[in-house]
C-alpha cells in the first residue's frame, strides 16, 4: 500500500504530474489533455529504464499513465475555468 | 443565483479572485512572476527537501541510536581516505521519481517512532530481521542502485584489491550478481538467521533457486570481510 502510495506522489511531484498539468493548460479539449497527460505518464518510466521497456515495471507504468491522465484533464479544466476567451 | 460579491465571505471573494481573468495585470508580468515563484517555490522545497537527506536529520530520532551506533564502527563512517557515506547515500535514491517515493514511504518511519515500535533495544533486536529484509528487498530488487551511486564494477582496478576480492568480484560480474548478494550487514549489524531471510528476499525476487549457489558461497566472502573489518 506504501509502496504505491509512494508511487503515485512521485508521480505527482515529477513529469506526470506537473508536465502533464502544464500541457493539458495548453488546450481546451479535455481529451487532448488527458491523451498528452497520458503520454507523458508512458515517457517518464521509459526515460527512468533508460528507454528499454522491458525495465519497465507495469505498476510504475499503469500509475504514471494514470496520474498523467488526471493531471492531463485537471490542466484542461483550469483552462476552461480560469479564461474567458 | 449567485451571491453578490457583497455577500461573499472572504474564501468566497478569493476563490472568485482566483478564477476571475487578470485584468490588472499583462500576460508578461503574470509569465514573469509565475517564472519567479516558481523558481522561489521549487528551490524552497528542493532545499527543504535535501535537509531530510542529512545525517542529523535522519538520526534526530531517538530510534535510530542503535544503528548509528553500529554505522560509526564500519568503514562507511570512518575510514582512510575521510570520504563518507551517510544515511541517504544507502537509504535515499539519486533519481528524483525514486527519491520521492522514498521519502512518502519514510512517513512509516515516524509513525512508528511515535508508536514506540522500536523503542527500547528488545523490541529493536525484536524487529531487526524484518527491518534488514525490508531494505535487502529494495537493494535486490534494484540491482543495489544505492551502493553504485558511489561503487561501479566498471572502474574497480582488481589489481589493487586483494586477490580474493577481486577473484569474488569478478565472479560476481560473470554470474551477474548485485552487491547486496554478498555485502549485507555493511553499515549494521546482522541479525541472527540472517542468510536464510536473504535467500528467501533473494528467491522470491528472483522467482527461482538460482540465488541458493550465491548464497551458499557467499559464506566464504562474508567470513573473509569479516576477519578483514577485525
Amino acid at each position: 500500500m506504501l509502496e504505491i502510495l509512494g508511487t503515485i506522489g512521485g508521480n505527482i511531484l515529477s513529469l506526470p504530474g506537473i508536465l502533464g498539468l502544464a500541457l493539458g493548460m495548453m488546450t481546451r479539449k479535455l481529451w487532448l489533455g488527458a491523451a498528452l497527460g497520458g503520454a507523458v505518464g508512458v515517457f517518464e518510466p521509459l526515460v527512468f529504464a533508460g528507454f528499454r521497456f522491458a525495465h519497465v515495471e507495469p505498476l510504475d507504468l499503469i500509475i504514471a499513465v494514470v496520474v498523467g491522465v488526471c493531471a492531463g484533464s485537471l490542466g484542461t479544466a483550469i483552462r476552461i475555468k480560469g479564461a474567458t476567451a | 443565483m449567485a451571491d453578490s460579491p457583497e455577500k461573499r465571505g472572504l474564501l468566497g471573494r478569493l476563490w472568485n479572485a482566483i478564477w476571475t481573468p487578470a485584468v490588472m495585470f499583462s500576460s508578461g508580468f503574470l509569465i514573469l512572476a509565475g517564472f519567479l515563484a516558481g523558481i522561489l517555490f521549487w528551490g524552497g522545497f528542493h532545499w527543504t527537501l535535501e535537509l531530510t537527506n542529512t545525517e542529523e536529520f535522519c538520526v534526530s530520532c531517538h530510534t535510530m541510536e542503535t544503528n548509528l551506533g553500529e554505522y560509526r564502527e564500519t568503514i562507511h563512517y570512518n575510514n582512510r581516505s575521510g570520504s563518507r557515506a551517510i544515511c541517504s547515500d544507502c537509504h535515499v535514491p539519486d533519481e528524483w521519481n525514486h527519491k520521492i517515493k522514498a521519502k512518502i514511504m519514510a512517513v512509516k518511519d515516524v509513525y512508528h517512532e511515535l508508536a514506540g515500535t522500536i523503542s527500547t533495544p528488545e523490541k529493536y533486536e525484536d524487529h531487526r530481521l524484518a527491518m534488514a529484509s525490508a531494505v535487502w528487498k529494495k537493494m535486490k530488487a534494484s540491482d543495489s542502485r544505492e551502493c553504485r551511486n558511489c561503487h561501479n564494477f566498471d572502474y574497480m582496478d582488481f589489481t589493487v584489491q586483494e586477490t580474493r576480492a577481486a577473484s569474488e568480484h569478478q565472479r560476481a560480474i560473470d554470474s551477474g550478481m548485485t552487491c547486496i548478494d554478498c555485502h549485507q550487514g555493511i553499515a549494521h549489524s546482522l541479525p541472527p538467521n540472517y542468510l536464510e531471510e536473504y535467500q528467501k528476499v533473494s528467491e522470491a525476487i528472483e522467482g527461482e533457486v538460482l540465488q541458493e549457489h550465491a548464497a551458499a558461497t557467499g559464506d566464504d566472502i562474508r567470513d573473509f570481510l569479516n576477519n578483514s573489518s577485525k
